[in-house]
């Protein structure tokens, strides 16, 4: 940097750091000191518990995804035009409607009335399997994309390649290509996962006991503010960080690999 | 190697790749293929290393009829090496990784067998001391080098080399013809592709001049080098070797 680029540097950090002290004492002197941690520590195992969910959806929902990207990825490299066809159009349909919605109208409509009853029956709670499977096809159809994407990036010599040496189509994709496209999507992937653990805040609408759910009833129940809040924005940091650092060490463990 | 392709004919849209093509060489050991680019010289041998197949026509590759059967197609890519002009590596792996594990997963080798095979090939060529490199880390004849290893490395009926310099400088050039002259005095059958005309008059048994989807001329290098009949050939030659 040169001589006035540090200076207005420093410029820019004294600036900033005043406007967001700026903000808190005008946030906090609202608060009047009405602040009382003893009110989440009084709700600290439905809170607890519900973090627990939530991160117990998270990897179900992560799993549950992997296995729909594949099966997308998969019917839109099918050599028949219908399932290809298909799939295009079921997932354009997914990606371009709110998992909001998805929600709402997959649980209410399709899934409750169909399998709730065996689900309870089976000692399931259904709302947290219908949650999971309405969660997993989205992030799917996303993940399908991308691994779609990535298969795609390799280039022609190495399918032919994989094809000369004798690999059969299964072998092509499992040692030579997904090899080679999932170091490429890695902090695609990595981003779609840290947004699966925020989404899946929104179960909540289908009454799944999960973080977010939990976190609102206490705030509801008790009046609390910033109390229920803090805790809200630290627990689902404590769940996507790990995953972003985790994708930012793999990427450059790659990176000096080839 | 006994070679039978008759009226070939394979479409790309509305190119004609190969136009009726017909080749009959009942004992050829190094064929060598020459001609101008978009001739149809990698589509020819894509066909008879079994990468492609004909829209019509028929070939056949000693006892082997290519017909559009994949899991058959699949068994007699395995019985030939096949080489690119480049990127013929997995650059995910290692120069020997390369090469022990199609030897693993498509012969059935055990690792310990495919690591001393993988070994003896690298050996061979004087590459032993860059086993353990991605193939990011080799130069372009290095590459091509233990890529030509991998297709040796299990004997192959015969290995297919599709322009296997043309991306490389003149000196690794050198170094990669080195080598295919190496395993041709061997005993290889190789059928290969190329833009050097000093080294397949060199090395050919068979050349074949390809233009236009067709065979316009083919025969001993002498003849083919030394006296063309065909025009087409000829002015080709007299292009190619004025400079």
């Amino acid at each position: 940097m040169t001589r006035r680029q540090h200076i207005a540097n420093f410029g820019v950090a004294v600036a900033l750091a005043a406007a967001v002290g700026w903000l808190c004492t005008l946030v906090l002197g609202q608060l009047d000191n009405q602040t009382d941690w003893s009110k989440a520590w009084d709700y600290r195992e439905a809170l607890c518990n519900g973090w627990l969910m939530t991160l117990g959806i998270s990897f179900a929902a992560l799993a549950g995804s992997i296995v729909f990207g594949l099966l997308f990825l998969l019917g839109q490299r099918s050599p028949l035009p219908v399932v290809r066809w298909t799939c295009r159009a079921f997932l354009e349909f997914v990606r371009d409607t709110p998992l909001l919605v998805h929600l709402l109208f997959g649980y209410f409509v399709i899934f409750a009335p169909l399998i709730s009853r065996p689900l309870a029956d089976a000692g399931f709670q259904d709302k947290v399997v219908i949650g999971i499977l309405l969660l997993s096809v989205f992030q799917g159809a996303y993940l399908g994309e991308i691994l779609r994407g990535g298969v795609e990036s390799i280039p022609k010599t190495q399918w032919d390649s994989a094809r000369a040496v004798g690999f059969s189509p299964v072998q092509v994709y499992r040692y030579v290509i997904f090899p080679q496209a999932l170091r490429r999507v890695l902090p695609a992937i990595a981003g779609l996962f840290v947004s699966l653990i925020k989404d899946s805040s929104l179960l909540s609408v289908i009454g799944v006991s999960e973080y977010f759910y939990n976190t609102k009833n206490f705030i509801s129940r008790s009046y609390a503010g910033l109390e229920g809040y803090i805790p809200l924005a630290l627990g689902y940091l404590a769940l996507t960080l790990p995953v972003a650092w985790l994708a930012h060490w793999l990427e450059k463990r790659f990176r000096h690999e080839t | 190697m006994k070679l039978e392709v008759q009226g070939a004919t394979r479409i790309y849209g509305a190119t004609r790749a190969l136009d009726g093509l017909t080749l009959s060489l009942p004992d050829a050991r190094i064929l060598v293929l020459i001609g101008p680019s978009g001739g149809g010289k990698s589509t020819l041998l894509r066909v008879l290393g079994g990468l492609e197949t004909v829209d019509s026509g028929t070939v056949q590759v000693n006892a082997h009829h290519l017909l559009a059967d994949p899991a058959a197609l699949q068994a007699y890519r395995r019985k030939n090496g096949f080489l690119f002009q480049q990127f013929n590596l997995f650059p995910h792996l290692s120069a020997r990784k390369n090469i022990t594990l199609p030897l693993e997963k498509v012969h059935r080798h055990d690792p310990a067998k495919a690591r001393s095979m993988a070994d003896e090939a690298l050996d061979r060529f004087g590459l032993l001391e860059h086993a353990d490199k991605l193939p990011a880390q080799l130069s372009g004849g290095q590459q091509q080098r233990v890529g030509i290893a991998r297709a040796v490395a299990f004997s192959p009926e015969i290995l297919f080399l599709d322009e296997p310099t043309s991306a490389l400088d003149p000196e690794m050039t050198a170094e990669v013809l080195e080598l295919i002259q190496e395993l041709a005095e061997a005993g290889q059958d190789i059928i290969l592709s190329t833009h050097e005309m000093g080294f397949a008059r060199a090395v050919a048994d068979h050349v074949a001049f390809i233009a236009s989807g067709r065979i316009e001329e083919c025969g001993p290098p002498a003849s083919v080098f030394g006296s063309p009949a065909s025009p087409l050939c000829q002015r080709f030659l007299s292009r190619v070797m004025r400079y």
